[in-house]
């Protein structure tokens, strides 16, 4: 049951030492802080993701990418009216401030 | 609740069993050996924008390749390009716990529910790294491998998932297997009600609250008696809830448990299971003595045993991590964050919200190394659909936002329903959010 541990040396990173030793993994110490800020509604537009995902072949439920903004903001107004119906997306809009809907239509509109 | 309805129904013969809702955690499956795989070039994908790899500013070691494991090292990757990622499970694959009773009913193979780290390698850049981290140094940020050796890295985010109690008298708990983490459990169980004569006993038990996906034990009841009424005649399910009533999702599941399932499922809450004969496959519950053909017995949870080795339980209940709501890192340990169903939030334990706390944790994370801070104002969405029979399913819908005077993640009211009722068309759906769900966490 534990032989898999005899096939250590995987490679993985150069993060691993060998037994006992101490890889330092520790980042260049100059870590200059030139981050720049995230986008707007980057994290908010994030939720959107689980269900409509933008990554890789698989695509969940309407395709979100490559719509303005100014439309993702009306679908989104229309779910959270109450318009499309009492559904999970309806519940999902209703969840963010109309300030909130604008945020992630307008991150959600640089996707490509 | 009457001891003498257990008796009655519990007689003992031998039987097996399903469930399929929300996902989460590391894995907690036995390790395979790790063929080594060719170390990809990273090379990070640009979903938003394509940033060029560049000499590392810092660096993250996440422990756990479950659900919220998985996104956090690929969102740190993809969000913030300079940061070398390496993502540490002792599974080859991820087996997802979402969907995973339907194995139960030979709906779904557990093949069919594994999810590589091929994506996070080669698209993402991220380090995978097949062992196990058995200590942790929160003041240094260094980890220790079961193999030897150790890592040390600027932050670390631990997504180790739950683990268990044990249970008085359990020696072999696959003779009354919890599949509650996605694996050879499950396929076990799945064999044992197919062994159960017609006209046999299951019993479910549900843990007390806080577990794993809260409606998963009431959506597995569900689609094991619709399995049961085709495939053994006669046969009762019996649930003990250590709860004092259904905890979600209630009326879809009482109306399914009296309106479908009426004359197979028997609903007894407040039921403590105090300990086990394995022998004769007896559960010895605050209620009363009771045998059974097949036993599904999910036992309390915990984070597991490496977050208490780090010092880092510290919520009421002495089960879980505390951690600051707006970068998920430790009460206890600024540079170590604690993600998914070990952390202890106003969240539910669950894959979908896992996945939403991964990506506020990395954005915090990236904010931090930048000297910036972490959203104030970070948003969370637990969906998930749950069997409420072979073909047909229901769904659930919560969002949580964060309260700066509380400083916890609070319900959103207007967000908050679940659907009235059960269908074939969000059967559909339940598949279509799964594969969604899934590729934004591993592809």
């Amino acid at each position: 049951m534990r032989d898999w541990k005899r096939l250590a040396p995987y490679v993985a990173t150069a993060a691993i030492i060998g037994s006992a030793a101490l890889l330092a993994l520790s980042a260049p110490s100059n870590a200059e802080s030139t981050a720049t800020i995230p986008p707007p509604g980057r994290l908010l537009a994030s939720n959107c993701f689980q269900c409509h995902s933008v990554s890789g072949t698989t695509s969940g439920f309407d395709n979100i990418k490559g719509k303005s903004s100014s439309e993702i903001y009306k679908e989104m107004i229309d779910f959270k009216s109450g318009k499309e119906g009492n559904g999970l997306m309806g519940r999902h809009a209703m969840g963010y401030t109309d300030a909130q809907i604008r945020l992630i239509a307008d991150y959600l509109a640089t996707l490509r | 609740m009457e001891r003498r309805v257990f008796l009655r129904n519990a007689s003992v013969l031998a039987g097996s069993f399903a469930l399929a809702a929300c996902g989460g955690g590391g894995s907690g499956t036995v390790a395979a050996p790790q063929p080594s795989t060719p170390t990809p070039v990273p090379t990070p994908t640009p979903t938003p924008t394509p940033s060029p790899p560049v000499v590392a500013k810092a660096r993250v070691i996440v422990v756990g390749g479950g659900m919220a494991g998985a996104t956090v090292a690929k969102y740190l990757r993809l969000w913030g390009d300079s940061i070398e990622v390496t993502l540490i499970d002792k599974a080859q694959v991820y087996t997802s716990n979402i969907m995973s009773s339907l194995v139960l009913t030979g709906q779904r193979s557990i093949n069919s529910l594994e999810y590589s780290y091929d994506a996070l390698r080669s698209t993402y850049g991220i380090s995978v790294v097949n062992d196990e981290v058995v200590a942790i140094d929160p003041s240094t940020t260094e980890v220790t491998l079961a193999l030897g050796g150790r890592l040390k890295a600027d932050r670390i985010v631990l997504a180790p998932g739950i683990d268990f109690d044990a249970v008085p008298g359990l020696a072999d708990t696959n003779v009354m297997p919890h599949a509650w983490k996605a694996g050879p459990q499950t396929t076990l169980l799945a064999q044992q009600l197919s062994a159960m004569p017609a006209g046999g006993t299951v019993v479910l038990t549900i843990p007390p609250a806080p577990y794993r996906c809260p409606p998963g034990p009431y959506e597995r009841a569900c689609l094991v008696a619709d399995w049961l009424r085709l495939n053994k005649p006669g046969s009762k399910l019996l649930i003990f809830d250590a709860n004092p009533q259904i905890i979600v999702e209630k009326d879809n599941f009482e109306r399914a448990f009296s309106q479908l399932y009426g004359s197979i499922i028997e609903y007894y809450p407040n039921v403590m299971i105090n300990s086990v004969d394995q022998a004769s496959r007896t559960l010895n519950t605050s209620g009363g003595a009771v045998r059974a053909d097949v036993i599904n017995l999910i036992p309390r949870q915990k984070a597991p045993l490496l977050v208490s080795k780090t010092g880092l339980i510290n919520d009421a209940a002495g089960r879980f991590a505390s951690v600051n709501l707006l970068d998920y890192s430790s009460t206890l340990a600024p540079s170590v964050h604690v993600i998914g169903d070990s952390s202890s939030t106003t969240q539910p334990k669950a894959g979908h919200i896992a996945n939403q706390e991964a990506k506020i944790c990395a954005d915090a994370i990236i904010r931090s190394l930048g000297g910036l801070a972490p959203d104030p104002a970070p948003i969370t969405t637990s969906a998930c659909f749950s069997t409420i029979t072979m073909s047909q399913a229901s769904w659930l819908h919560a969002m949580f936002e964060y309260d700066a005077t509380s400083q916890a993640m609070q319900l959103i009211p207007a967000s908050f329903a679940a659907s009235s009722g059960w269908s074939s068309n969000d059967f559909k759906d339940m598949n279509t959010w799964f594969n969604s769900l899934m590729a934004d966490t591993f592809a």
